[in-house]
């Protein structure tokens, strides 16, 4: 009896703290992001998914948190580790699973954010891969308001270029701000981003 | 009860959870202290970030022997095997990523465009908006520093090398025949088109001992791994029609790429210098199929094309003109995998096959040649680290060639040759530091139709001096079976193969959008074929006694930056050479080579036109030429050679766009040469008619639409 006892109290002292670990480590990452620290934020992702293999959301994380700070960076040795280590990271959820319309949103944002470091070399390149991703993550999950919104704002970004008309393209940004509304994330922490950006961009549209 | 449970199960947590600390410093190579390192114990939560110092401490519930993971951004990640109970206070050094951005690359000699090169010269779009190339690969090339543009032939000549010393690779399988065929004195065209190609290399020297019997250059074309979708490209072009469709699948793509060219309705437009009784037309077309394995790519590529003409041409040894009627069938085949297996080894296997058939009438008498040409290539290569690679690998070529000449008598000359080359090579890329790297290779060949082999150097470094600059050195020795023009003749005479040795040092700055090179090169000649008569004949004696050098600086400066839209580049060559072969009685500059070419390419974008404008200027001074009339052999030099280009592309919508380009706006009246009469007239002079463009100007209009699913793909990069 005892020992059923003491066996069942390890088991839950031992899950209990390892649940708690992943939950403490992803707030103490998000809270790290949050105040711009975003080496130290992508290093604690890192650490996170080099202890919990099981989940496809610290890799994401590390991907999502290096493409972002590329953007706003100059200098192209910068960007391009940047864009590598975001990229090493997605490869390694991508193997594990081919139907998560996440994970090729974020392909599409690391070609995205390869275009706007250098345009002349990389834009006929990445293009239309982008496309490409956006496109299959909006046939996996048709209702994923990243996937809606993504695909038409890197459209509306190439306009000035190509000229092509912005309104259907607006009406696109549109349902996706409808999208977000109804949008129920699996867990506390998978991605829910992106309504502020879609709003901004319809400001675009009037 | 509960208490002592309590008490143990505390316990039982205390040592499953009881803490270490783990401390230490993450260094660079020089000991400078690294700030945001992550450091942790893999597979633990158990880790921290470097402080501004480059300390870290943290505490850890692991036990024993664990992995402590040291990464950051531009170094390489270090895996240390640690004893967690005594690991305080240690210094972790993580050495440079030396394949990160800024890491040293050598230069020397060869000019990349593409994703994989770090410092494009060309960049994908240059082959086609570069005003006066009109889609040609080896036009825009041509635009580059070390190419002497020959405006008559239209092939690549390389630092004073005659065009056959240029070799072509196509995913690294040998192009046997890369130009169309042409009449005399008529600019060639090089076979490809741009669109299925995405990374071009191509080197004026000094190059790897993957690559042999080549003298001067190679040029390496690689095509498009994955296209980016499916779709279908309709060209409407004043001199023909292209149709192009591209299907893409999960894992296997096809493209095929035809046009029908014929320039009879613009030779009825625009009024010819020269007589055509049947325009040139041709037709073409390409195909690329690529299979994406886990860890591979499988490509197979095939081109044929089949063109004819017929022209009648002034010749000063005749007062009637001569009429050369010609029918010219090519294809090609390639076929290749590449892919990586085991820990860091990569294979690739190819195998290309190239079959040209050339037939001329020339007045009544014909010329019929038929080439059969093969290559096998394997190459292994194995990475052990980033720092050190190896690889090695074998080549095979086998060309059978057979020529007939039948006069209009009866007479028949049958003549040819067999050649099967064997090469084997092996070469080690070592990165010392991110400063210093090294290229050291050897290429061991033999030649069955010259029973020569070689033994062959090449060796190459770069050292990068500053944040931005850099300096490469390389030298090779290169072997090359001489041109088919003397070995058809092999019958009656034991040839030998040519020898080039290069010494090349590059400078190279580049940084945000601007590069300048400047190269200064050495090349020295051997083994070079002379002949005794005054043209190629069954009757000519051969010898490989000629000789010759090469020695010039090649300036190179690309700016896309200084002003806003504009993207334009200037290239300037000196070369000083002086050659002992062919028929020439002494050691001269050859009649291809002007001392100073200088090329400015722009490019400006106007968004409220949509348009994107270019202008090209190839400049040149005089070429030499023989004037049999002077005692002094070569002793003539041309006028100076200028041609001002313009483009012009509108983009009517984003599939939909319209093209302009006309070449020579100036129109100067460019001569290239002067033939002259082989017999001197009554007079005791000898006659001679000069060598010019069949048109001052060519114009060209052409309409490109794209259809397919994403509205903002199109056809600029075919222009």
């Amino acid at each position: 009896m005892k020992k059923i006892i003491t066996t069942i109290a390890l088991l839950v002292a031992v899950i209990s703290s390892a649940q708690g670990q992943f939950e403490q480590g992803m707030g103490k990452a998000f809270q790290l992001w949050k105040e711009g620290k975003n080496t130290e934020a992508s290093a604690m992702f890192e650490r996170i998914a080099s202890a919990d293999k099981t989940s496809w959301l610290p890799n994401y994380y590390v991907a999502l948190v290096n493409t972002t700070s590329s953007f706003a960076i100059q200098d192209k040795t910068q960007v391009n580790a940047l864009l590598t280590k975001a990229q090493d990271a997605l490869d390694v959820e991508m193997i594990k699973d081919q139907d998560n319309a996440e994970l090729y949103v974020m392909q599409a944002m690391i070609y995205t954010a390869w275009i706007v470091m250098d345009p002349m070399t990389n834009g006929m390149k990445y293009s239309g891969k982008t496309m490409e991703m956006y496109a299959k993550a909006e046939a996996l999950a048709p209702e994923n308001p990243r996937a809606v919104f993504g695909k038409a704002d890197f459209q509306m970004q190439g306009a000035k270029w190509t000229g092509i008309d912005t309104k259907p393209l607006c009406k696109e940004v549109d349902k996706s701000i409808g999208l977000f509304a109804t949008f129920k994330p699996e867990t506390p922490f998978s991605p829910k981003w992106g309504l502020d950006r879609a709003q901004a961009a319809l400001k675009n549209c009037k | 009860m509960k208490t002592i449970l309590f008490a143990f199960v505390s316990l039982f947590s205390f040592t499953l959870f009881s803490q270490t600390t783990i401390s230490g410093k993450i260094v660079n190579e020089k000991g400078v202290p690294i700030a945001g390192a992550n450091v942790y114990i893999e597979g633990s939560y158990d880790g921290t970030s470097t402080s501004e110092n480059g300390t870290f401490s943290f505490t850890t519930t692991t036990t024993g022997y664990q992995n402590l993971v040291a990464s950051s951004l531009i170094y390489e990640t270090s895996n240390t095997a640690i004893d967690v109970a005594h690991f305080q206070n240690k210094t972790i050094k993580l050495r440079d990523n030396v394949n990160a951005l800024d890491a040293v690359v050598i230069t020397a000699g060869s000019l990349d465009s593409g994703s994989k090169a770090r410092v494009s010269v060309l960049k994908p779009l240059d082959i086609v908006t570069t005003a006066g190339s009109a889609g040609n690969i080896v036009a825009a090339l041509q635009t580059l520093p070390g190419t002497q543009t020959v405006g008559e032939d239209g092939r690549l000549f390389v630092r004073g090398g005659e065009a056959n010393e240029t070799q072509t690779y196509v995913d690294g399988m040998r192009v046997p025949q890369p130009y169309g065929s042409s009449p005399n004195n008529l600019p060639t065209r090089s076979r490809f088109s741009p669109f299925l190609f995405s990374g071009i290399s191509f080197s004026t020297g000094g190059y790897s001992a993957e690559y042999g019997d080549a003298l001067s250059s190679v040029l390496l074309l690689n095509t498009i791994d994955e296209p980016d979708q499916s779709k279908t490209e309709i060209s409407l072009m004043t001199v023909g029609v292209g149709l192009g469709n591209t299907q893409k699948w999960n894992k296997s793509s096809f493209s095929i790429n035809s046009s029908y060219i014929n320039l009879s309705p613009y030779q009825a437009l625009v009024p010819q210098d020269i007589e055509w009784k049947s325009a040139p037309q041709s037709l073409s077309g390409e195909m690329v199929y690529r299979y994406n394995f886990e860890r591979g790519i499988f490509k197979m590529y095939a081109a044929f094309d089949a063109s004819q003409y017929v022209i009648k041409q002034e010749n000063i040894n005749s007062i009637d003109k001569i009429t050369v009627d010609s029918k010219n069938d090519n294809f090609y085949f390639n076929s290749s995998y590449s892919g990586f297996f085991g820990t860091n080894w990569n294979i690739t296997a190819g195998l290309s096959y190239g079959y040209n058939q050339v037939k001329t009438g020339i007045d009544l008498d014909h010329l019929g040649n038929a080439e059969n040409a093969a290559n096998m290539k394997l190459k292994l290569k194995k990475s052990f680290s980033n720092r050190f690679k190896l690889s090695f690998g074998a080549d095979y070529f086998i060309t059978k060639y057979d020529e007939t000449f039948t006069r209009n008598s009866g007479n028949k000359f049958d003549y040819g040759y067999d050649n099967t080359i064997g090469a084997l090579y092996t070469e080690a890329d070592i990165l010392f530091s991110k400063k210093l790297a090294a290229k050291v290779g050897i290429r061991a060949s033999t030649n069955s139709l010259t029973n020569d082999n070689f033994i062959s150097p090449r060796i190459s470094f770069a050292y990068k001096m500053a944040k931005f600059s850099q300096l490469s050195f390389a030298y090779g020795d290169f072997s090359q079976t001489p041109s088919v023009d003397y070995i058809k003749f092999s019958k009656n005479n034991q040839f030998e193969s040519e020898k080039a040795s290069h010494f090349i040092l590059n400078y190279q700055y580049s940084k945000e959008g601007r590069t300048l090179r400047a190269e200064a090169y050495y090349k020295d000649y051997s083994n070079l074929v002379r002949f005794d008569s005054p043209t190629i004949g069954y009757n000519s004696i051969f010898t490989n006694d000629g000789a010759g050098y090469a020695k010039g600086l090649d300036l190179f400066w690309r700016d896309g930056k200084t002003i806003k839209n504009l993207e334009y580049w200037v290239s300037y060559s000196y070369i000083d050479t002086e050659r002992l072969y062919k028929n020439y009685p002494t050691q001269v500059t050859p009649n291809f080579v002007p001392n100073n070419s200088l090329s400015i390419v722009t490019k400006y974008w106007i968004m409220d036109w949509k348009s994107q404008i270019g202008f090209t200027n190839s400049f040149s001074t005089g070429r030499p030429y023989n004037n049999p009339n002077e005692t002094q052999f070569m002793n003539g030099k041309t006028k100076s050679y200028n041609d001002l280009s313009f483009n012009w592309a509108y983009l009517l919508t984003t599939q939909k766009i319209l093209y302009f380009s006309v070449s020579n706006i100036l129109g100067a009246n460019n001569v290239y040469g002067y033939n002259y009469a082989i017999q001197p007239s009554a007079n005791g002079e000898y006659k001679r008619s000069a060598i010019k463009p069949a048109a001052d100007r060519f114009f060209f209009v052409g309409f490109f639409w794209t259809i397919s699913k994403n509205k903002n793909d199109n056809q600029l990069k075919n222009l």
